[in-house]
């Protein structure tokens, strides 16, 4: 896979943002339209209590991405009510155009006391054509269960003839620091299969290999198909030092498959990795791959988690 | 019948404090084991760990305690999962040849104290100790079951597993704390594993829209389904009249419930141990007789006592 890296296209500090959003514009997942892209991104407003809230909003751009046609101001779907899993915060938010519909499948973020925070996936609906989401109760469609403890989140959908496909993570375990004591999770990508959208059946089992140690943390799985062979790409790290070590933080990893269900994993392959300098040479995170005309895109976040904003790659080839 | 275990009276037991809440048995040969949840002293933050415990009393004669556990019966979970924070009530079933438990496990959270989910575990040594089927809970969080999966009753009718549990539907704000409203839901299934659920409140309100309504414990009997449970007022439960108190329901199919509060056959006591509040029922039948267990004054902090069924008519 051969990549050509078209460079930044958003920056949330160059943008008076909606909803009290100041930083952050995170893992953007676009909707083609039949003369625009709208592109769903995170951000974040600081609450109350000094910490974050995340928060969906969208940016459109013409077909080729050369220029931003508008940018949302209103509020794309609230947040979970008191103690709902969705509460603090909505992030990532995946979208999957059906028919007359858009669904969305968001992850939900609350907090916790003897760990930062857990998640959970929601459904929610569009039917003005992704301008506002209906949820689908208050609660999740995807929670913790009897073998998934906790963080279930970053879903991706797939539609095909008679399935829906969901690729998405779920923690395993939390991992104490031993010199500093500081809590982190590990998490990876697992599967689950549904015939309606909504409700889906799950086997609890991480698909994706390892590349670093067992610790390794995979996230946003993100499939395109290209001529018969489907192409993941995710984000991956080591569970401690992420934050400020280069070696440590987010890289961008791949798998293929030509069956949706044994993937083979192959990061060399993939075709992305860090710039020498600039807004992604110290980490890339959340990719979402998919066609918009003749081409293939990724559109990804650099530094930070996102803190400067999204880029945007086309696909030269896909050998 | 009585007060039949307090557990401030107990010594050796540093992690039975206070309170033995939610009694349910399990039948052996010349004993019946009651499970029952208790707390550990309150840590710095005030908020309490409970943990699982039993006492076995004799067959022939219930009052008398011939043993207690000497440890909780059920690790907590590890950092995260859904039980970190405490393991109350259970609900234990024999199946076959094992003892299956389910329970509410708890965690603490920011914007609101704590929240629950139910977990599964069973026993390889005759229900002394039980381990987790799963890191994770069996019934979990759902579209219309945001929050609070508690106080779970597992039966098994006619070939068919029946959860019951408690549904958190909303936070209220009481003065400076938050109180979860909650009611009575079922799940059904074929293996205790995989849950079905009715999706519906099932029982009627009687005191108000925020009544909360917990521990279902439903038995057969003279053609009917007999459902008891424990209801009470959303603020200032602390109040004796707006504290708990043992409803009543019957079902000829177990899908349709026709609530009558009046036909319970229980309430509080004029004085004493139960003389305020009476909840968490719990039904088993030994020489014929139909007995209750049941938690007495404020939630069972001084434990729980028995009941006999002196007289039934029939509901309809």
């Amino acid at each position: 896979m051969k990549w050509e890296k078209l460079g930044q296209i958003f920056n949330p500090l160059d943008h008076k943002l909606p909803l009290n959003c100041k930083a952050f514009a995170k893992s953007p997942q676009a909707i083609v339209f039949e003369d625009f892209v709208r592109v769903y991104f995170s951000s974040t407003e600081t609450d109350q209590v000094g910490k974050l809230l995340s928060h969906v909003m969208y940016v459109d751009y013409d077909l080729k991405f050369k220029s931003i046609i508008s940018l949302s101001s209103h509020q794309v779907i609230p947040l979970g009510g008191l103690g709902c899993f969705d509460e603090h915060g909505i992030f990532p938010f995946n979208v999957l155009r059906d028919g007359p519909i858009i669904r969305a499948y968001t992850t939900g973020w609350n907090r916790k006391v003897s760990v930062s925070a857990d998640a959970a996936i929601g459904y929610a609906e569009s039917h003005d054509e992704g301008k506002t989401f209906q949820k689908f109760g208050s609660g999740p469609i995807l929670a913790a269960s009897l073998h998934e403890p906790f963080l279930v989140g970053d879903a991706f959908v797939m539609k095909t003839k008679n399935d829906y496909h969901m690729w998405y993570i779920f923690g395993s375990n939390w991992l104490e620091h031993s010199e500093s004591g500081q809590k982190e999770r590990v998490y990876k990508i697992a599967y689950a299969k549904s015939s309606d959208g909504i409700y889906f059946e799950r086997t609890s089992k991480y698909i994706i290999a390892d590349r670093l140690a067992q610790n390794e943390c995979q996230a946003l799985p993100s499939i395109v198909e290209i001529n018969g062979t489907y192409h993941m790409y995710f984000c991956y790290r080591d569970a401690f030092g992420f934050r400020t070590d280069r070696e440590r933080g987010y890289r961008i990893g791949y798998a293929y498959s030509t069956n949706l269900q044994d993937w083979n994993r192959d990061d060399a392959r993939g075709g992305m990795s860090l710039s020498l300098s600039g807004w992604d040479a110290d980490m890339m995170c959340y990719p979402f791959v998919f066609h918009c005309g003749d081409e293939v895109y990724m559109l990804y976040n650099g530094n930070e988690f996102g803190r400067y904003g999204f880029g945007i790659a086309r696909l030269v080839s896909d050998y | 019948m009585g007060h039949l275990f307090e557990p401030s009276n107990l010594s050796g037991h540093e992690w039975i404090d206070q309170y033995a809440q939610s009694p349910c048995t399990v039948a052996f040969e010349d004993y019946i084991r009651i499970y029952f949840s208790s707390r550990t002293k309150p840590c710095a933050s005030r908020n309490y760990v409970s943990r699982l415990a039993y006492i076995d009393v004799s067959s022939e004669d219930l009052f008398s305690i011939l043993k207690v556990s000497d440890q909780p019966i059920l690790e907590l979970g590890k950092p995260g999962e859904f039980d970190e924070f405490g393991t109350y009530p259970v609900s234990i079933i024999r199946n076959r040849d094992e003892i299956v438990a389910y329970y509410a496990g708890w965690t603490r959270c920011e914007s609101v104290p704590f929240n629950a989910a139910i977990g599964l575990a069973k026993s390889y040594d005759n229900g002394y100790t039980f381990q987790r089927m799963g890191c994770g809970p069996v019934l979990g969080f759902a579209p219309d079951e945001p929050f609070i999966l508690g106080s779970p009753r597992v039966k098994r009718f006619n070939d068919c597993w029946y959860l019951w549990y408690a549904s958190g539907r909303a936070w209220v704000r009481e003065k400076d704390r938050l109180q979860p409203v909650y009611k009575i839901r079922m799940a059904k299934s074929l293996d205790g594993l995989e849950w079905q659920r009715v999706g519906k409140d099932i029982i009627p309100n009687v005191l108000e829209e925020n009544e909360c309504q917990a521990s279902a414990e439903v038995i057969y009997s003279a053609g009917l389904y007999h459902m008891f449970f424990s209801y009470r007022y959303n603020f200032d439960f602390h109040l004796p009249d707006r504290s708990y108190r043992i409803g009543y329901a019957y079902s000829e199919d177990l899908e349709a419930w026709t609530r009558d509060d009046s036909k319970a056959g229980i309430s509080p006591s004029k004085e004493g141990w139960d003389s305020q509040s009476v909840s968490y029922p719990h039904i088993f039948q030994k020489n014929e007789i139909i007995y209750m267990l049941y938690q007495g004054n404020d939630i069972g902090r001084n434990g729980f006592g028995l009941a006999k069924l002196e007289h039934y008519q029939d509901p309809i």
